[in-house]
């Protein structure tokens, strides 16, 4: 008997062109996502009660003609398809129309709020995702430990707590030591240092309040899959090569239960943008988040559907960078 | 001069809510530079907590006692920093490469040589993936783009990496194919012989290390039952396990195995037939041919075994023998009539032929008591009649009895073996003409093996119940079916009477797979 060839050549995978395919693919779907949230956008905030030309009007005598003036003059009176084919025209070119209670262009109102909170939400997620995957590494290690059960407890207790009430308790209970609204104090001497200080003293409650209410998911979901690995037979593999303890888990283990915890933690980022609009009302944050809140109180339509596609794209472009992030990192996503 | 590997009263004890439970009881073993030895034995005997002993590996809830002697020196007594000199550069452990013992997202030539950087030496990857005969290119690949066959090539390629002179191979052939397992054990065989280090092989199918090994032990409840050359305890078992296990794995051509009486084959009417069938998947690479022109026919009351590799498309082509895959050209008849495509149609086709999976455990729903699963079936093709009545017959049938107590029982409170009798119930109470079986004892412990075969056969005898078997297992085969095909990439390359393919096989592809069954009889 002839033995077979042990090893049979295998076909080479299409390494460059499939990969450009697929984040030709993935892009082009964020597109589509990125149109339906436009189209959603504009004809959902049609729903809301509430007259535009009323709110632009507030706190003035005006009689029926100079409403029905108002509404000509923003093409509130013309038929919705024309109105949204007006609207879709002017996003093409960068123009989302202009704020009603402003009276100033909603990209420039966007432009000027996304700093903050960049500043808020980048600063609070950053400090989130290592606090929890720290907590939830050292908990799946030394699993139900005092520390283990202490610390899930604890992110646990944070996680359920409404996000505008927990903020309103750690103003009260700092009483003076922190500022509890706005960004900065007007008295503050315009040097650098003077101003990124008062920005930061500023920013400890509300970025507080955002870390105690979204840490936990980062360190349930790092201390599951990290659990989950543990189990894996390769580590045992690992520790009979002779490694030590420590090193099973810095070379084999944690990398491979990070992999999970990634998409969760890009996912999260589009998501905390949004989720940042109780927390800067609470804190009369100048962000992206209050100026929804406004737009919604008004209800200012430019302004909302403005915000609106911003937090939803950010929420699809991040989702994208996770997709294609995973690519990178995970070599079996990269076959599939 | 000392052994290689010496265990002198060897104990190993697990701490649980209920106390300390014994693994392994009073075990003495010896093996010298150059020899093979062999552990048997069923899941839970002990011999996986033997070989992991060896290199302090189990867990922290392991109390062991007695000693450990790895060239003279005591595993137990050593120090953590002595015992990771030891692990890996003195004795090294090839696990279940086919399962999870590689890292999933990392090359695998980093794998290899992680513990030569560990213990310093020199990395030749390329030399060791040669000594394992896979070209050196393959160091770059990542597990999950290697077959099984490759991926326990480079577990042994790995734990030759600090040349060992002791090396433990855990069932390093448990879901390989016949010839792939065939390969492996050659190259196991050619390291031990011309490297003179010692192997400890560990099985559960004798077959396997009869063919490799020259002392044999058999373990049971954490024991050794029997010990001796190999040759002596396969050709003549003095213990009852032994025979017990032997027994288990049918020995193809050898009368004795087979279970079918001649006069049970009788001429009968077909019942399912498959046509010219062809089935296409449609992938990223293209299309890829899965079955190509079948005709295959199982008549009533017929056991036919079904044959094949894993890849060989045996599973494609009894899912679309069950009607969950349309086939791409060719035609399905049951009955002489053509498989209806209708959702209400096929229903009351699949009502007449149940699918038996191999895995019992994953089969049942771990939340649905045993009762809840049997009556599924019945609740969803609206079966008339009292289905608690129904359910407990076709609990007797599957020879659970008495069927009443099995009720509230939950999955995880049953063994393997009245798990399958469970999942082979759900399937008997509506009542099939036909089982399609796929590897139905495969991940069952030997000694229940028969037992499943036996009931499959006996329902043939008392029912009438034809059955489609798909397997790798040629010995299987052998035991209990009528006919046999055997397919070779979706190709029926050869099928008949069992007596007629695999004692005078045709084709060249079943010589091949005969060729490569591991024998009993050196």
């Amino acid at each position: 008997m002839t033995a077979p060839p042990l090893v049979r050549p295998s076909p080479r995978r299409g390494g460059g062109s499939g990969l450009l395919r697929h984040v030709a693919g993935k892009v082009g779907g964020a597109l589509v996502s990125l149109a339906a949230v436009v189209v959603l956008g504009f004809f959902l905030f049609r729903l809301i009660p509430g007259d535009p030309t009323v709110t632009m009007t507030r706190g003035r005598q005006v009689d029926e003609a100079q409403i029905a003036e108002l509404r000509a003059l923003h093409g509130y009176d013309r038929p919705i398809v024309e109105q949204f084919g007006k609207y879709v025209g002017g996003l093409l070119h960068g123009d989302m129309g202009t704020s009603l209670f402003y009276r100033r262009t909603v990209a420039e109102l966007i432009g000027e709020r996304v700093g903050p909170t960049l500043l808020l939400v980048g600063t609070s997620t950053l400090i989130a995702v290592t606090l929890g995957l720290w907590l939830g590494i050292r908990g799946a290690w030394r699993r139900d430990s005092p520390f283990d059960r202490a610390s899930t407890g604890v992110a646990l207790v944070g996680w359920a707590m409404p996000a505008f009430w927990l903020g309103m308790l750690l103003s009260m209970v700092t009483g003076n030591l922190f500022p509890s609204g706005g960004m900065r104090f007007s008295s503050t001497p315009p040097d650098f240092w003077s101003q990124a200080l008062d920005v930061a003293h500023h920013m400890v409650l509300p970025c507080l309040t955002l870390i105690a209410v979204v840490y936990a998911q980062y360190q349930l979901v790092m201390r599951s899959s990290l659990l989950e690995e543990m189990n894996a037979d390769y580590l045992t593999t690992a520790r009979a090569k002779g490694l030590r303890d420590d090193q099973v888990r810095r070379r084999h283990a944690v990398p491979n239960a990070l992999l999970p915890t990634v998409t969760l933690v890009f996912l999260h980022i589009g998501l905390v943008v949004t989720g940042a609009i109780t927390v800067e009302t609470v804190f009369s944050w100048p962000g992206l988040g209050l100026l929804t809140y406004e737009a919604l109180a008004g209800p200012d339509l430019p302004l909302l559907q403005g915000t609106f596609v911003v937090l939803a794209g950010s929420v699809i472009v991040m989702n994208v960078l996770a997709d294609l992030l995973y690519q990178v990192l995970d070599p079996r996503v990269r076959a599939s | 001069m000392s052994p290689l590997l010496e265990l002198r009263g060897l104990g190993v004890h697990y701490r649980t809510d209920r106390g300390e439970v014994a693994a392994v009881r009073d075990v003495d073993l010896t093996l010298e530079a150059g020899q093979t030895l062999g552990l048997a034995g069923e899941s839970g005997c002990g011999k996986s907590t033997v070989a992991m002993s060896v290199l302090r590996l189990l867990p922290k809830s392991a109390r062991v006692e007695g000693e450990i002697l790895l060239d003279g020196e005591d595993v137990t007594t050593m120090s953590w920093g002595r015992l990771r000199a030891v692990r890996w550069a003195q004795a090294s452990v090839v696990f279940q490469g086919a399962m999870h013992a590689l890292n999933p997202v990392r090359r695998v030539g980093d794998q290899i040589a992680e513990p030569i950087r560990l213990h310093g030496g020199k990395a030749k990857v390329s030399d060791l993936l040669d000594q394992v005969e896979l070209p050196a290119a393959k160091a770059r690949s990542y597990p999950h783009e290697l077959s099984g066959g490759q991926k326990q090539r480079i577990m042994i390629a790995m734990a030759l990496a600090c040349d060992p002179r002791l090396v433990i191979a855990d069932e390093p052939t448990t879901a390989l194919d016949v010839i792939v397992q065939a390969q492996v054990l050659g190259v196991l065989s050619r390291l031990v012989a011309e490297q003179g280090i010692g192997l400890v092989m560990i099985s559960h199918d004798l077959s396997v290390l009869a063919s490799t090994c020259d002392r044999l032990a058999v373990m049971r409840h954490g024991g050794i039952v029997e010990e001796g050359p190999a040759r002596e305890v396969i050709a003549s078992p003095t213990h009852p396990h032994t025979r017990a296990l032997a027994a288990a794995f049918p020995v193809v051509g050898d009368p004795a195995f087979r279970q079918v009486e001649p006069d049970e084959v009788r001429e009968s009417s077909p019942l399912l037939r498959a046509e010219a069938l062809s089935v296409d998947y449609r992938g990223r690479g293209g299309v890829v041919h899965a079955v190509k022109g079948v005709d295959l026919e199982i008549g009533s009351g017929e056991i036919v075994a079904l044959v094949g590799e894993s890849g060989s498309g045996k599973t494609t082509t009894a899912r679309t023998l069950l009607g969950l895959r349309a086939p791409t050209s060719g035609r399905v008849l049951f009955e002489g009539e053509e498989l209806p495509r209708s959702a209400k149609g096929l229903r009351e086709y699949r009502r007449q032929v149940q699918l038996v999976l191999q895995d019992p455990t994953s089969a049942l729903n771990p939340r649905h008591s045993v009762y809840e699963s049997v009556a599924e079936g019945l609740r969803i093709h609206k079966v008339p009649g009292d289905e608690a009545a129904l359910v407990a017959d076709a609990l007797a049938k599957a020879e659970l009895r008495p069927p009443e107590s099995f009720f509230p029982v939950l999955p995880h409170e049953l063994s393997g073996g009245q798990r399958q009798r469970v999942v082979i119930a759900g399937a008997l109470a509506l009542g099939p003409r036909l089982l399609v079986a796929d590897e139905p004892v495969a991940s069952l412990d030997a000694s229940v093996r028969g037992e499943i075969l036996a009931l499959l056969l006996g329902l043939r005898r008392e029912l009438g119940l034809a059955a489609l078997i798909i397997t790798h297992d040629l010995g299987l085969a052998w035991s209990i079916a009528d006919r046999v095909a055997v397919m070779h990439e979706g190709v029926l390359v050869e099928q008949g009477a069992v007596d007629q393919v695999l004692l005078d096989p045709r084709h060249e592809y079943t010589r091949r797979l005969l060729a490569a069954v591991p024998s009993t009889t050196p």
